[in-house]
């Protein structure tokens, strides 16, 4: 195949039920090659998201392309494996043909089938359950056993969809290094999450919806300088004394907005438009004994809480003024 | 249909045959078959060798009770007659029965030969074979009693009275005449065969359809193929499990009725195998099949849109009713087809798309009915097979996905016309 520079591009797309907007005119596009995530509070339609982009359901408007050049269908499900959040298995098959099963409908021959089925078990350390029922299984083997159903046949893009629910410490390793095996091997990544540590470390792009709109979109780091830039300061002082004092005379000056006490320091939050290097500069005049300046990047928790608050309060004002 | 659709049917068809109960009634299905020609014999063997106790109480003076003692046996029921003082409480005969002393009492009226009512009171009124002897035996001496007042002689009462031989043969001039109740009792037992057969895999696709979305695995499966390859699979997968049972269980009654006489034998029932059953030919076999798969299919689809539907097999319960009405009616209507097989309504019945699959092979296997008319109800069967199937693949591809409350009736009608 052609390599797209693209794997995933959704446009405008809109689901509705009835007056509720699950999503609303979504955009986003994920490189290839990129771990993708799409975050965002409990109900914020990550999951109807994802449902279009496997063809599960059909959205109202807008488009999705796939790889370059397919539609979401059975064709294109062939390039995708996909780990829906309510997970299930057919309790009554055995592990092996389970496998060798989704591994067909996804498009694989026979021997290749099989072939794959016996490669997953080796690697998730399976291989002594083939022969039982997936009933037997226990919970973590019966996820590990679904994380193979969605990569059998070695997709371009891999589909996750709140991966980490349910998930005992072990498996959520095991999900890790299978994330980062497939980055590696240069395929796609997208999942979806509400838990902000585990993106921030794993994504390279993100999306943040809220009530099915996207609130914010882009390569991670270039979204922690940008919000670094808005002004976060990390201070630490010598002594107390150093530190009492410099929250008498100087962080009570106008180019300080905020203070909030730490465990290893002062987080300063600047007012809008005001530089560090000032802030700084006034320190120093003020004989203070610093242990820690240092400019913050915004943790992804910050940026989806500011502005996923941010939707929230504008939203507010729009009713208010529509009232 | 797709590769993906007979990759999901073969996934439902090794799943099902592998399993331990698939074996359990495909052996215990003709056990049944055996238990239903044996124990008739079985148990009319014992009867006739017991019989019924019968107390007569005769108020007619005339000894009527009397002349029943010459033919006891009636209708391949024996009774053992006895008359009681004429002067006898009917408390007392009712004690008797109730402490299971005898089965039954007749009372011959006063004006019992000039058409007086006779009565009987027993245990055992329920059962048809027992009126009907005991009414033969009354009838007779009733008889006999008025010839000797007409002053017949013996001998001309024993001729007049003489056991006419009677035999009855269905046939439609088309092929050689069988027993009338032979026919019957396999024409009966192919449809309730078939009936069973329909309505259990049915009910199969229904609960696998409930199980795949109850534990999830359906947003997988819809991601992967298309809902229709899903929903034709998994009829197709359960449809070859039951014409694989049917094929068996066709094969071990073919050979239970080649060997009756010696099966029949091993429980000590001599003579019973003379009890005559048409066989069965490949072209019957055919014909049952051919319905026995059209029907189902028709019927699986329709339950699979049912489970698609629900939540739950409490919630399938109710709604699966108005299917199992299609299928029970044409149930109640076989003794139209089979008294008259060849009657307008039985023409009409087996056209009926959701009818002809339990009927048409019965009227078939009688011989009334012509290949014109069979051809005519496959074809009807096939066309409205086609839309069953579409309309529930409708009602499937929004159904299978939608979760917690009951869609109602406006609802559903809404995923058909999308």
């Amino acid at each position: 195949m052609a390599s797209p520079e693209f794997s995933l591009r959704v446009r405008n797309i809109t689901k509705q039920y009835g007056d509720f907007v699950a999503v609303g005119e979504l955009s986003f596009d994920a490189p290839r090659g990129v771990v993708y995530g799409l975050l965002g509070p409990n109900g914020a339609g990550k999951t109807t998201t994802l449902r279009m982009i496997n063809n599960i359901i059909m959205p109202d408007t807008g488009s999705i392309e796939l790889l370059g050049r397919l539609k979401p269908g059975p064709q294109a499900a062939k390039h995708i494996g996909y780990l829906p959040e309510e997970r299930g298995l057919y309790p009554k098959m055995k592990v092996r043909e389970t496998l060798a099963f989704f591994a067909a409908l996804r498009g694989l021959g026979r021997k290749a089938c099989h072939k794959q089925a016996d490669l997953w078990l080796e690697r998730l350390k399976l291989a002594d359950w083939h022969n039982n029922n997936v009933q037997d299984l226990s919970k973590g083997m019966q996820q590990k056993v679904q994380f193979a159903a969605a990569l059998i046949h070695d997709p371009e893009l891999l589909i996750l969809d709140e991966p980490w629910s349910g998930l005992d410490p072990i498996n959520a390793e095991v999900l890790k290094d299978i994330v980062s095996a497939q980055k590696d091997a240069g395929k796609t990544i997208l999942f979806s999450t509400h838990l902000m540590e585990q993106a921030e470390h794993l994504c390279d792009n993100v999306c943040i919806m809220a009530k099915g709109r996207k609130a914010v979109e882009g390569r991670l780091d270039v979204l922690k300088r940008e919000a670094a830039a808005e002004g976060l300061v990390m201070l630490a002082f010598r002594s107390s004394e150093d530190e009492a004092r410099a929250r008498t005379d100087v962080l009570t000056q106008p180019m300080v907005e905020s203070v909030r006490d730490e465990r290893d320091g002062l987080l300063v939050q600047l007012a809008e438009g005001e530089e560090s290097d000032k802030l700084l500069s006034e320190l120093v005049a003020a004989n203070l004994g610093i242990r820690r300046f240092e400019r913050q990047q915004a943790s992804l928790h910050q940026i989806f809480v500011s502005r996923v608050g941010a939707m929230a309060d504008a939203e507010q004002e729009g009713r208010l003024a529509n009232d | 249909m797709t590769r993906q659709a007979f990759i999901i049917a073969r996934r439902e068809f090794l799943e099902r045959v592998r399993n331990k109960w698939f074996a359990i009634v495909t052996i215990l299905g003709p056990i049944g078959m055996v238990a239903a020609i044996v124990l008739p014999a079985y148990l009319s063997v014992r009867s006739v060798q017991e019989g019924f106790h019968v107390q007569v109480l005769d108020q007619s003076e005339r000894d009527v009770a009397g002349m029943m003692d010459i033919e006891l046996d009636a209708r391949g029921v024996a009774f053992r007659i006895e008359a009681v003082p004429p002067d006898t409480e009917l408390a007392v005969l009712e004690g008797r029965i109730r402490d299971e002393k005898i089965d039954g009492y007749l009372i011959f009226p006063k004006d019992v030969l000039t058409g007086g009512k006779v009565m009987y009171r027993g245990d055992n009124a329920t059962n048809m074979l027992v009126t009907k002897g005991l009414s033969s035996l009354v009838d007779f001496a009733i008889f006999r009693t008025r010839g000797k007042d007409m002053g017949l002689g013996e001998l001309q009462i024993t001729s007049l009275f003489q056991k006419v031989e009677f035999e009855s043969k269905q046939t439609t001039g088309q092929g050689e005449a069988t027993s009338g109740t032979a026919s019957f009792v396999v024409g009966y037992a192919v449809m309730f065969v078939l009936y069973i057969a329909i309505l259990l895999y049915g009910v199969a696709v229904l609960r696998s359809v409930i199980q795949e979305k109850n534990n999830r695995v359906v947003e997988i499966m819809v991601s992967s193929v298309r809902p229709i390859s899903l929903m034709l699979g998994k009829v197709l997968g359960v449809g070859c499990v039951g014409l694989l049972q049917l094929t068996l269980w066709g094969l071990m009654a073919a050979l239970i009725i080649g060997f009756r006489e010696e099966v029949l034998g091993l429980f000590g029932i001599p003579g019973a195998g003379a009890f005559e059953l048409p066989s069965l030919g490949a072209a019957d076999f055919a014909i049952i099949l051919i319905y026995f798969f059209l029907g189902y299919f028709f019927y699986a689809a329709l339950y699979a849109a049912i489970g698609a539907m629900v939540n739950s097999e409490q919630e399938a319960q109710q709604a699966q009713t108005p299917v199992m009405l299609m299928l029970i009616i044409p149930v109640l209507c076989v003794q139209i087809v089979a008294g008259d097989p060849r009657g307008g309504v039985a023409e009409v019945l087996t056209q009926i798309p959701f009818a002809s699959p339990v009927l048409m092979p019965m009227r078939y296997l009688l011989d009334a009915v012509s290949t014109a008319e069979i051809l005519m109800s496959i074809g009807i069967l096939l066309v409205s097979l086609i839309g069953a199937v579409v309309l529930a693949a409708k009602v499937y591809r929004v159904g299978i996905l939608s979760y917690g409350k009951k869609p109602s009736f406006r609802e559903v009608w809404s995923w058909i016309r999308s």
